[in-house]
């Protein structure tokens, strides 16, 4: 980064300071002057000029300058109040009511709009205007979850950047001309993108509405809580808005280092399940309502009577708070080994991946020169990630090289894309590895498209982008070697380039910091092997384990194998679920613990970067839920291991005691926007385990690799496949149903039409979905969702390869 | 004083457009000598040594505008800017029908004069006839080795596009023109970066009106002095002006600027007809501010003109008699504006339709004396304030209407307001825009 020299100017008398070639508009705030603008957002990219609000005169140029669009020189003189400039700015807001209905008390943005307060800052004060204004259909849907007045609108243009330039959708646009514009979808279609509630924040008048939000509340009856949202691993920061105790929208929290101060649709709108009535609100004891001690007890003596034979999973949503206190429940009280994630990867690599000295902070996308991304596509995993990617690609230059098995949404900014079989990834990331490394590559079917992709990666200038999934299955441990591989090859670390990782879980990194993965306890340290998922699941079913303890995890519906981990669910002796909702891992559950929603919890979590964010209640407990972390600390104290945790602040004291790298961390340090543990001095602290070399584990073969007959079978996650679209009213209509993708030449061989109903079957198990024919797919495979509410993929565990039949 | 024909010179010659007949008056001898033994930076030099002002409105030398174009090897273009919707103006339409090798010519120097080696004519759409004859010129200029890889062997390559606008008069906008070449909407980018720097594609981009690059072959042929021997010392060389409206004999007429703006009107295009006198005209194209009988001996400058608070524009001069209203006028033009308005920055888009509405309360009977005041400090509001000149050019003459004929408005207003006085007899062209919308 080159340093940009500071300048002086003068404006309205005052000499401000300002870093050259910065935009006027925000130089002459360092002067406390404010410039009153509706069109300049930089989120947006480059000024338009198009509202012209911030008019100022410049002395030695005749005419009126845009503020938003003049970049400052050195000894520049500014006026923004003369005779002037104020004609001129009164003349802009006189224009923009000219149209504009002053309709402000039955305004939804009423109290919190831009244009009210510029016309009362810089407008004339009373209204020349008496022909009539221009109407439309009011208020009209925009999508189901944006409702537009055209009338209200002031023709800014942001949202129609918004969906040209930064989410790309290229949906919105300015229809007709002149006077006569509105703003518009193609042939009135409904505006459905992932990000598209954007544009309701970006809207500096009423003219973008939430569906949800219309008519809730006026901005003296709200109050904005900030806190994050862990509804995936993006962990954006947000505004929660409270009015009655309950969440009523969520905004942005910009936060450049998580965010850019965007979110996605999910995080948006898919707050109505905090205060849903379906959740689950009381203590349960085999499916009766139960108070807070009978249940703690009755928990720790049917789990305490299964001593080591007591596993945990913990989900997503965790908390690190929860996370390391159900490890230690399991470790500590009851002498298991047994605890892992449902994002579990093998220790040994993951810990290397996370050195400090590989770490990179997502911003750094935008300043390295290429970004591999294999085995990911962040629109459906960490959609907040794709919008960064684009921004890098647009604006800095960024060169993007695409590996995956799926076509990812950044296909086509990438400078080259490569496709791999379902099953494939560990050959293709060898390959790769090969390709970069010093000695001559070995055969390989992937060596044409690895050599393509290496020819645009140059060692120290790029970023490494990992889907975790490639550390899943039997070969998983193959994949990450060959992915420390090619990070060593790329010399990828802090100082340039880097690494960072995708989860499917929120707090993925969170869990297995604080020790959530077998054989790997808080900090990774070594500790006793034990069971991953699979032999978890194994073991309840044989009765080899008597139960095991659910924390924000759904395994019958998220993991491979549903029906396995029902049957496993079934036979355990005792199952202790921690969860909001009653799913289908809660129905086998014996013991229940309701679970808080994600803006009622106090706590901390790990971004995908190693950045630790707060979480802040926001809202209280509704009924009788209360903090996890405080259940369980009873938990552990029923169990005769007092942990001495009373509040939320000593869980991360008591974290920080073990996690050598997290040492010291408090609330306040962490703060509004988090800090990166990798920038704190105790990072020093770090010191890669030894969790065994990978290369030993190589030499597991796949048991599924046998040449399969059919099509082979690949899962991926669907943004909006899931709980959180099932628990939101308004999301709903967005959940999908099962598909199957085939590519058009399969599909042809096959005589299957898009839309065409199939069943996707092996071994006599099938689900019912619908063809879906997709251009850029790599022929030889068919895709399905995972986690849908019927029809899930998951019923197919460790198939390889499917036949589909017409329905 | 009679015309001066340069550019004209052979106009009526039924053969020029080909390049046989064409050839025959020394055609194409500019370019082969340009190319095959000028330098670039010279001829340049020549063109900004001229004073060759540009004539599609602006008039910014020419030769300054293309020494703003960075040096070397980079992807450079030319434009020429065929969009000619200004009212009024109708003279490139009769230089590229008539002479279309004329600009060929011109285009392919320019082009070499800056580097280019991609050039592209944006014509309007509606000259459909044109572009028709430009796309046969070409091919014939393609056939001769006047355009292509390697331009009469020099070396060096221009490969020239004739492409077709979709028919909006804001694509005569220069960053407008280059939006809609890229095939966006045609609205204007906010400047700077000027096209010098940062234009087509991004790349650095010189754009010139048609008769503009049609001046250049001649000034190579006969040098800056020969061309700067024409004209005023600010305004040197001849211009083709269109006359129009209440004259006897409307049309294109070449002449040395500097010429009594009477001669032009009254000498050249006849007059108004027998017993009638002319009220009000407008010097270059409707968006230039009117002008009065007694402003008609002007010489026919930039300067001049500009000193009398107008402009000389594209060269088109409309001619309104003492049978035409004045605030007809002002509405008519405020419609064509307000129609036009690409509606990208707030003064122009509000202002055109506000004024429309304000100009309709006149003839409904609606108005007062007092929306007078209202009509012309908006005008006034919309001038130096838009991101475009657009909203200028509605401001700029109906403005200028209302402060040189207050008097006929007052009268318009008092008539309109009388009982039984029905609306305007608008012709039907001209029939009420409906300003609100009824879209979606």
């Amino acid at each position: 980064m080159n340093e940009r020299p500071q300048v002086t100017l003068v404006v309205d008398g005052l000499e401000v300071q300002a870093t050259e070639g910065e935009m006027l508009v925000d130089a002459a705030k360092g002067g406390d002057v404010e410039i009153p603008v509706f069109c300049y957002e930089p989120k947006l990219g480059g000024p338009v000029g198009a509202c012209r609000m911030c008019l100022v005169e410049i002395e030695g140029i005749p005419k009126l300058q845009t503020a938003c669009s003049t970049p400052i020189r050195d000894g520049m003189v500014v006026y923004t109040g003369t005779d002037r400039v104020v004609e001129a700015q009164n003349a802009v807001v006189e224009f923009l009511l000219v149209n504009h209905p002053l309709d402000c008390p039955v305004c939804d943005k009423g109290g919190e709009c831009p244009l009210q307060d510029i016309a009362l800052g810089w407008g004339p004060g009373r209204s020349r205007v008496t022909d009539p204004k221009r109407h439309f259909r009011k208020p009209a849907p925009l999508s189901p979850l944006v409702r537009i007045d055209r009338e209200r609108c002031i023709l800014c243009y942001r949202c129609v950047r918004f969906s040209q330039e930064v989410a790309e959708d290229e949906q919105l646009q300015l229809l007709e001309r002149g006077a006569s514009s509105y703003v518009g979808t193609f042939d009135e279609r409904p505006y459905i993108a992932p990000f598209h509630g954007n544009i309701i924040e970006l809207c500096p008048v009423g003219a973008l509405t939430a569906e949800a939000y219309r008519f809730r509340a006026r901005p003296w009856d709200i109050e904005d809580a900030g806190s994050i949202c862990t509804l995936c691993p993006s962990q954006c920061n947000v505004k929660f808005t409270v009015r009655d105790e309950r969440v009523q929208r969520v905004l942005a929290r910009d936060n450049h280092e998580v965010d850019n101060g965007w979110l996605c649709d999910k995080g948006r709108f898919g707050f109505q399940m905090i205060s849903s009535e379906e959740r689950i609100t009381t203590p349960r004891l085999n499916g009766n309502r139960a108070d807070w001690p009978t249940t703690v007890a009755t928990a720790a003596q049917r789990l305490g009577s299964g001593e080591r034979r007591i596993a945990a999973i913990v989900g997503g949503q965790v908390s690190n708070e929860e996370a390391y206190l159900v490890q230690r429940i399991v470790r500590g009280a009851l002498g298991s080994p047994h605890v892992t994630s449902a994002d579990e990867l093998p220790a040994g690599p993951v810990a290397r991946l996370s050195a400090p000295e590989l770490g990179a902070a997502i911003s750094e996308i935008e300043s390295v020169e290429s970004v591999l991304l294999i085995g990911a596509d962040p629109l459906n995993s960490m959609p907040i990630l794709d919008l960064r990617l684009r921004k890098a690609v647009r604006h800095s230059g960024l060169r993007l090289v695409v590996a995956s098995e799926r076509p990812t949404a950044l296909d086509g900014g990438a400078e080259e894309t490569a496709r791999y079989a379902p099953g494939d990834s560990a050959d293709f990331l060898t390959a790769l590895a090969a390709e970069l490394g010093p000695d001559p590559a070995p055969e390989s079917p992937h060596a044409a498209d690895a050599e393509r992709l290496a020819g645009e990666l140059r060692p120290g200038k790029t970023l490494v982008i990992w889907g975790e999934r490639l550390g899943r299955g039997p070969r998983g441990e193959t994949a990450l070697g060959s992915l420390l591989e090619i990070v060593g090859a790329l010399d990828c670390s802090a100082a340039g380039g880097g690494v960072f990782s995708v989860p499917d879980g929120s707090n993925a990194r969170g869990a297995r910091e604080v020790g959530c993965l077998p054989g790997s306890g808080p900090g990774f340290a070594s500790v006793e092997d034990g069971r991953n998922l699979e032999a978890i699941k194994q073991g309840l079913t044989d009765g080899e384990l008597d139960g095991v303890i659910l924390l924000h995890a759904d395994p019958v519906r998220d993991l491979p194998d549903g029906p396995g981990w029902a049957r496993a669910l079934n036979r355990a002796r005792t199952v202790l679920s921690i969860s909001c909702f009653e799913d289908a891992s809660t129905k086998a559950a014996d013991v229940v613990f309701p679970a808080e929603a994600y803006a009622e919890k106090e706590g901390t979590v790990t971004h995908p970067d190693g950045r630790l964010q707060r979480l802040r209640p926001s809202v209280p407990h509704p009924d009788d839920v209360r903090p996890i972390w405080q259940a369980l600390a009873e938990l552990a104290a029923a169990l005769g291991h007092e942990t001495e945790i009373d509040s939320a602040p000593e869980a991360l004291d008591a974290i920080g005691a073990e996690v050598p790298f997290y040492a010291g961390l408090t609330p306040e340090e962490i703060g509004g926007t988090g800090v990166r543990w990798q920038d704190r001095p105790e990072a020093s602290a770090w010191a890669t385990p030894d969790h065994g070399s990978p290369e030993a584990a190589t030499a597991a073969s796949d048991p599924g690799t046998e040449p399969a007959e059919g099509l082979r079978l690949g899962t991926y996650r669907d943004l909006w496949a899931g709980e959180v679209t099932d628990r939101n009213v308004a999301l709903r209509f967005l959940a999908p149903e099962q598909r199957v993708e085939l590519a058009p030449a399969d599909a042809e061989r096959l005589g299957l039409g898009d839309g065409d109903e199939v069943e996707v079957r092996s071994n006599g198990t099938g689900v019912r979905a619908r063809v879906q024919l997709r251009e850029r797919l790599r022929p030889g495979a068919a895709y399905l969702i995972e986690g849908t509410a019927t029809d899930n993929a998951n019923v197919f565990s460790r198939v390889r390869s499917v036949e589909i039949e017409k329905r | 004083m009679p015309e001066t024909r340069v550019l004209f010179r052979h106009i009526d010659d039924p053969q020029l457009a080909t390049i046989e007949g064409y050839r025959r008056h020394d055609g194409y001898k500019a370019l082969e000598r340009a190319f095959r033994e000028l330098d670039p930076s010279d001829l340049l030099a020549a063109f900004e040594d001229s004073g060759l002002r540009g004539r599609g409105g602006a008039g910014f030398s020419m030769g300054k505008k293309g020494s703003f174009l960075p040096r070397g090897e980079m992807r450079k273009y030319v434009c020429c800017n065929a969009d000619e919707s200004e009212p009024g103006a109708f003279k490139d339409r009769e230089l590229m029908m008539k002479n279309p090798h004329q600009l060929i010519e011109g285009v392919a120097i320019a082009s070499l004069a800056v580097g280019a080696s991609h050039a592209f004519i944006f014509i309007r759409g509606e000259y459909w006839e044109v572009a028709d004859i430009l796309d046969r010129a070409v091919a014939e200029a393609y056939e001769a080795n006047y355009l292509g890889p390697n331009v009469v062997n020099s070396g060096a390559k221009v490969e020239l596009v004739v492409h077709r606008g979709a028919g909006a008069y804001i694509c005569g906008e220069e960053t407008a023109l280059l939006d809609a070449l890229e095939g966006k909407r045609g609205n204007p980018r906010l400047k700077p970066p000027f096209p010098a720097i940062e234009g087509l594609y991004g790349g650095p981009t010189l754009i010139n009106n048609v008769e503009t690059l049609s001046n250049l072959p001649h000034i190579v042929n006969n040098g800056a002095n020969w061309f700067k021997s024409f004209g005023t010392e600010q305004s040197p060389g001849t211009k083709v002006v269109s006359v129009s409206g209440c004259v006897e004999r409307p049309g294109n007429y070449e002449v040395e600027l500097g010429i009594p703006s009477r001669e032009l009107i009254f000498d050249l295009a006849g007059g108004p007809a027998e017993d009638r006198r002319v009220k009000a005209w407008f010097p270059g194209g409707s968006s230039s501010p009117v002008l009065t009988e007694a402003e008609l001996d002007l010489p026919y400058t930039f300067e001049d003109l500009a000193e009398a608070g107008s402009m000389l524009g594209s060269g088109s001069i409309i001619v309104a008699d003492d049978t035409v209203s004045v605030p007809e006028l002002a509405l008519r033009t405020a419609r064509f504006y307000h129609h036009e308005s690409c509606g990208k920055c707030t003064p122009c888009r509000e202002g055109t339709n506000w004024t429309v509405k304000m100009l309709e309360r006149i003839t409904r009977g609606e108005a007062t004396p007092m929306d007078l005041e209202i009509i012309a400090s908006v005008q006034e509001n919309i001038i130096g304030h838009c991101l475009c000149v657009l909203g200028d050019s509605m401001a700029m003459p109906v403005g200028a209407m209302v402060a040189k004929f207050r008097d006929e408005f007052e009268a318009a207003i008092e008539a309109a307001r009388r009982p039984g006085a029905g609306d305007f007899d608008l012709s039907p062209i001209d029939r009420p825009l409906t300003t609100g919308v009824s879209a979606p």
